[in-house]
């Protein structure tokens, strides 16, 4: 990520464009050079060879009656390159015959010994392309030599030609992309502003006319986003409002119970009172307990499991709550044959077991029966419990687990959170709960059920 | 002064039935909202205090319906929902106030009074008619500035005669605003009190509708 000020999607694209362009555009003309430059010197050395041939073929007939002693004949100049272009004949060893603009010395150190065909030389500071050949004898040599920068300048001339017009292009293309991609980033710049505009607080969809194919996945993961922090948010209020609501109502017991105590004049009334204040206190200590284990659950999505023997742990927890079913003359049962072992946390399965076995006995009857059963089979464990109390509506099973729900008429004391924290933990354990109606005992039947750990099976 | 009391709630419920039974209301409990309408429907209540999250029908719901029936008992929504849309909604729909549990017992019973008292077009919180002044809050009664000694019955019967002034009440009224259910009430109690009023207070106070019922005047030119 760059710390600096943005850049602009627009000068980017203008930038990369251009650059494109001149870089293809350079490209071209070094190709467009060597290619010139290539054909240029066949094309040329071609004709230094066919005025060779013509020289040799003009020697063969006059050499003699012309052997003039190296004396220039100025060739006329018939055309604006002509003279770059110069030639010598050379008859024994004497330079018989040399344009006028033929240099005196021979263009092809002849001592090297003599060579046929074409050379590049340097003679007093000018570049010269030279054909050697012989004449029609053999002691004559005719070269016909061109400056070199003749030939560049041809070259020159056909480069210029084709760059000008590019170069003066240049400009103008700059304009036609930059305005070209500000047309192609207006949707962009739309949705920009469209954002900009908005109220930080605001969560309705973004809107935008006429966005591209590319972008439609980004409003589409920001709608998303939108949408999902709503309902977060929405989630959120209610949950504290109805946390609100569930604080509020131990207290609320608490405090008329203490105030009646405190009007109360006749001793045993007062002691009543006294004694509802101690259950709004106890209500009000487990309603906040519950509410630590679930805001502590949704806090650390991912405690650390390890083996645990889930007979052994739910035996310690029907233990624990046995004397609330003795106090309420329930029967609560233990059944499990061998030991279950799952990848689990302990404290959280404690929590799962205590809450569902507590819920039993809460929502029973006295005299009712509460069975919880550790079973496995096919490699899978559950744990089930079952009562045999009044059992629950359809409407109602399907509520359970949202928070602070309770079943309606009930007249129980709960704190709405029990589910909560059931579904919770089953779900950091990838545990399935199910809940029917017990084929035994008649009420409520919650199984929980998940794949066995290692010395299972 | 006999007042419904709707809250699912068992250790609240409890807790203020008690505590309006000890500051001299006479209260009926219900646990749900489907009672609720039914026993605002059936008895003249001098108030109600709802819960508004009630099983069966919701305390909302119970208050939409009694108001459609015409009832103009003054209802005191108790609720430890605050959001304050929910509070503009309970007073819109016809709630008299709204107070946000926990509340305080004294604070319950003041804003009861007050509104018993406002229901019946009195601005203050001392009832007089002629020499007599009540006093609910308080649970007294002076005559010509004089304290007179009342059975709890008495004065609630009292209240009720002062409260409906120039109206007549049969007996079965006087009972159904004095006696919460499951009260036995002999056929001449309320003969009886009005028996003891008239010694205490003056025979010219309360008058006689043979077989009506009594009035208490507001005016003695008789």
């Amino acid at each position: 990520m760059n710390n600096g000020p943005p850049t602009s999607l627009q000068g980017r694209l203008v930038t990369l464009v251009l650059a494109v362009v001149v870089t293809v555009w350079l490209a071209t003309a070094a190709m467009t050079w060597f290619d010139a430059r290539h054909e240029l010197d066949e094309l040329l050395d071609s004709h230094l060879a066919q005025a060779a041939a013509l020289l040799v073929v003009q020697q063969t007939h006059e050499m003699h009656e012309i052997d003039r002693d190296g004396e220039g004949i100025d060739a006329p100049s018939l055309h604006r390159y002509a003279p770059k272009v110069a030639f010598q004949v050379f008859h024994e060893g004497r330079l018989a015959l040399r344009s006028a603009n033929a240099p005196a010395v021979a263009l092809v150190e002849r001592d090297k010994g003599f060579k046929t065909g074409f050379a590049t030389v340097q003679i007093a500071g000018l570049t010269w392309r030279v054909f050697a050949t012989h004449g029609g004898e053999r002691d004559v040599q005719v070269y016909v030599g061109e400056q070199a920068s003749s030939r560049a300048s041809i070259l020159w001339a056909v480069l210029h030609s084709t760059l000008w017009p590019m170069a003066l292009a240049l400009p103008l293309l700059a304009l036609a992309v930059w305005w070209a991609v500000y047309q192609g980033v207006k949707p962009m710049r739309r949705l920009g502003r469209a954002l900009a505009e908005r109220p930080a607080q605001a969560l309705h969809p973004v809107r935008v006319e006429g966005i591209t194919s590319e972008m439609v996945p980004m409003v589409n993961a920001l709608n998303g986003l939108f949408e999902r922090i709503g309902t977060l948010l929405e989630s959120e209020r209610r949950f504290t409002a109805d946390a609100a609501h569930e604080l509020r109502t131990p207290i609320a017991a608490i405090r008329v119970q203490a105030q009646v105590a405190l009007g109360e004049t006749d001793d045993a009334l007062r002691r009543d009172a006294l004694r509802r204040t101690l259950d709004g206190c106890d209500r009000a200590t487990r309603l906040v307990e519950q509410l630590l284990t679930l805001s502590r659950l949704e806090a650390n999505a991912t405690p650390t499991l390890a083996e645990v023997d889930l007979r052994t742990l739910v035996q310690q927890v029907v233990a624990e709550l046995a004397p609330r079913a003795i106090g309420k003359n329930q029967s609560l049962e233990f059944e499990a044959t061998e030991p279950c072992s799952l990848p689990g946390n302990e404290a959280l399965l404690v929590a799962l077991a205590r809450n569902l076995v507590d819920n039993a006995l809460r929502y029973s009857p006295p005299f009712a029966r509460v069975r919880v059963s550790v079973l496995q089979h096919a490699g899978r464990v559950e744990l089930l419990v079952e009562d045999s109390g009044p059992g629950l509506a359809e409407t109602d099973s399907r509520r359970l687990g949202e928070r602070f729900f309770r079943v309606p008429g009930s007249g129980e004391s709960g704190s709405g959170l029990g589910w909560s924290i059931v579904r919770r933990i089953a779900a950091v354990h990838q545990l399935e709960i199910e809940v029917n109606r017990s084929a035994a005992l008649g009420g409520l039947a919650v199984h929980v059920s998940g794949q066995g750990g290692r010395q299972t099976g | 002064m006999r007042i419904l009391l709707a809250e699912d709630d068992p250790l609240i419920g409890e807790g203020l039935r008690a505590g309006l039974r000890q500051l001299g209301f006479h209260v009926d409990w219900v646990r749900d909202g489907e009672a609720a309408e039914r026993e605002l429907r059936a008895h003249p209540y001098a108030a109600a205090v709802l819960d508004l999250g009630l099983p069966l029908k919701d305390g909302m719901d119970v208050l939409i319906e009694v108001r459609r029936a015409g009832s103009a008992v003054p209802v005191l929504v108790l609720t430890a929902r605050d959001a304050v849309p929910d509070r503009i909604r309970g007073l819109n729909i016809g709630a008299d106030d709204y107070v946000i549990k926990p509340v305080d017992l004294h604070e319950l019973a003041a804003r009861l009074r007050a509104l018993i008292r406002r229901a019946h077009g009195q601005p203050q919180e001392r009832l007089r008619i002629r020499d007599v002044v009540l006093d609910p809050a308080a649970r007294t009664v002076q005559l010509e500035g004089e304290s007179v000694a009342l059975s709890a019955r008495e004065f609630d019967l009292l209240h009720v005669l002062m409260l409906h002034a120039d109206q007549v009440l049969s007996r079965e009224q006087l009972e159904q605003h004095l006696y919460s259910w499951g009260r036995e009430v002999e056929s001449n109690a309320i003969e009886v009190h009005i028996h003891n009023l008239r010694r205490k207070l003056g025979a010219a106070l309360i008058h006689t509708v043979r077989g009506v019922g009594y009035i208490l005047p507001r005016d003695s030119k008789k």
